[in-house]
């Protein structure tokens, strides 16, 4: 069920009411029934399976890791825990990539005539993101900084509840166990906010995420039709698409959580405004990058510690690996979270020098130096994109070689024509994008509670007026549900 | 001087900045400039001028200037 379907737009309202109408005692029962509904409800009935299957494995972990008593049992149960996950994650979504690249590799070198199966290429949706907050609970238990949970049903419903479940944010279970255990009691405000938020990512994701991408898909999918401006075009479309898009579905489960009292972690800061790619990872799915720093880079770092920067460089590029094999098992996603780690490597390195530099020039703190680190950024991070969003490796290679090439048209707008965007969607885009900087703008400087009734109101109107009017045609999957 | 004391002389030098005065809650939400990579300076200087050796555990349960000086001082006590 996806969040820009009719049937989420009953599924959500359903719940409320019965979650409001039943006692306290019973409104774990109806979240979790209801979370299992909405998973169930995508049809592929081995992935509630697989739910179970982590839910029972690292509650019962948790709960052993907690009783041990030796530091060396400790350990081992830790490991048990996370082994266990890790082969649940890799069946479920690395066996093809692994098998089919066995295979290749023993037929270059042919010395053997070993032939491993080939696996078929299951539907994994949600199993990254839940799994990685199992990891997280057990890890969390080991360091002694959380108690494991008791109640099965709370536990299952941390790794379940259904407006994270698809897409996240990652959760930490002491952030999000104790706000279920809360006392509902209705909140005119948070209902408010809820719904508001929801409808604001509705309308990231119909009107603008769905329309960037009728570009960049056109340039995307048929590469070698285009070159120069068109491509470049093509990758910063997609840049914001997938912008829109994830923090759209975000703002949907913000919004949604908050009809039932609950914050969930917000996953972005305006990312395309980040200084450095290290800023960018503080400000882009946050709840991820965290864990990232967390439970890879930060204990990495700590063992190598004695290579000083060199350590740090090394543990940034493991740790980007891995987050770039999270996303899916291709080696476009590897190359895309290397090049991350790489940009952040030869940061650690350059840094001391970079102070220098930037004292001796006299630039540090001037606003041309953060308008250029910032121009800087995003486009090292959308030449990364174009490894996440080519449909294969020639096609990205194809791409970063042909980005600086003579346009066959020296205007713009014919080659945003020429490539299927119409000036009708140009024009929807151009308004929908700076309604998006305005609001960006005046958040800090405005309480949209502060403002008058027929103000907010009138907001609230014309945003779902704007959203029915001009969503993009053909409901889109969100691109973030495959990972 | 005290463990504190001692520890404030390293935070001058690794964050090169002579006001720096620290306290048990400080953390590095509260000094410019201390992010994962002078963290990792911070450690390794600590380590030296105490010799003393982190486990990996105390490393990354340590949150603020206080779990720190704790962490030295049991480290310091067992050696003695």
């Amino acid at each position: 069920m996806l969040f820009n379907s009719l049937k989420y737009l009953l599924f959500l309202p359903s719940v409320y009411v019965v979650y409001y109408f039943v006692g306290e005692r019973v409104r774990w029962c109806v979240l979790l029934a209801a979370s299992l509904l909405f998973y169930a409800a995508l049809n592929i009935p081995y992935l509630p399976i697989v739910l179970s299957l982590v839910a029972l494995t690292t509650y019962s972990f948790g709960i052993w890791l907690d009783r041990a008593e030796s530091h060396r049992s400790k350990r081992t149960l830790l490991w048990g825990g996370v082994t266990a996950n890790v082969l649940i994650l890799v069946c479920m979504k690395y066996l093809p990539f692994l098998s089919s690249n066995l295979n290749t590799v023993s037929a270059w070198f042919s010395v053997c005539n070993f032939s491993p199966a080939i696996f078929p290429t299951l539907v994994s949706i949600g199993v990254s993101y839940y799994v990685f907050q199992a990891i997280s609970y057990l890890i969390d238990i080991y360091l002694e900084i959380e108690k494991p949970e008791l109640h099965f049903g709370y536990f299952a419903l941390y790794l379940s509840f259904f407006p994270k479940l698809l897409q996240g944010p990652i959760e930490r279970s002491s952030d999000l166990i104790p706000q279920l255990k809360n006392r509902y009691e209705f909140n005119y405000d948070n209902m408010r906010f809820g719904l508001l938020l929801f409808t604001w990512g509705f309308f990231k994701k119909v009107v603008i995420a769905d329309r960037l991408g009728f570009y960049a898909d056109t340039v995307y999918n048929d590469v070698h039709a285009y070159t120069g401006l068109s491509l470049l075009f093509g990758t910063y479309a997609y840049a914001f698409q997938i912008y829109m898009d994830f923090s759209g579905y975000t703002d949907m489960a913000l919004g949604s959580a908050r009809l039932f009292n609950i914050n969930l972690t917000q996953n972005f800061n305006s990312p395309y405004l980040a200084t450095s790619v290290a800023d960018f990872w503080r400000r882009w799915h946050i709840s991820f990058s965290r864990w990232i720093l967390d439970y890879i880079f930060k204990p990495l770092q700590m063992r190598w510690r004695d290579s000083k920067n060199w350590g740090t460089a090394a543990a940034l590029i493991i740790a980007f690996l891995i987050s770039g094999l999270w996303h899916g098992a291709s080696w476009g996603f590897v190359i895309w979270g290397g090049l991350h780690g790489l940009y952040m490597a030869c940061s650690a390195i350059w840094k001391p020098y970079q102070k220098r530099l930037y004292k001796a020039l006299r630039v540090e703190k001037t606003p041309y130096l953060k308008s250029w680190q910032i121009f800087i950024t995003f486009n090292l991070v959308s030449l990364a994109w174009v490894f996440f969003r080519a449909n294969s490796l020639d096609d990205a290679l194809y791409v970063v070689l042909n980005l600086i090439h003579r346009p066959v048209s020296n205007r713009i707008i014919d080659m945003l024509i020429g490539t299927g965007i119409n000036q009708y969607n140009l024009m929807v885009l151009s308004i929908s994008l700076v309604l998006i900087l305005l609001v960006h703008f005046q958040s800090g400087k405005v309480r949209f509670t502060n403002c008058p009734t027929w103000f907010r109101w009138g907001v609230y109107f014309l945003l779902t007026l704007w959203v029915i009017l001009f969503q993009a045609e053909g409901a889109a999957s969100f691109l973030y549900l495959r990972f | 001087m005290t463990t504190m004391e001692q520890l404030n002389v390293i935070f001058k030098t690794v964050f090169d900045d002579d006001d720096i005065m620290i306290t048990p809650e400080m953390t590095a939400n509260d000094v410019d400039g201390w992010d994962s990579l002078s963290h990792i300076n911070l450690i390794t200087t600590v380590e030296a001028r105490f010799s003393i050796r982190f486990s990996q555990k105390e490393l990354l349960t340590q949150k603020n200037v206080g779990d720190l000086i704790r962490d030295i001082e049991s480290k310091l006590a067992a050696g003695n």
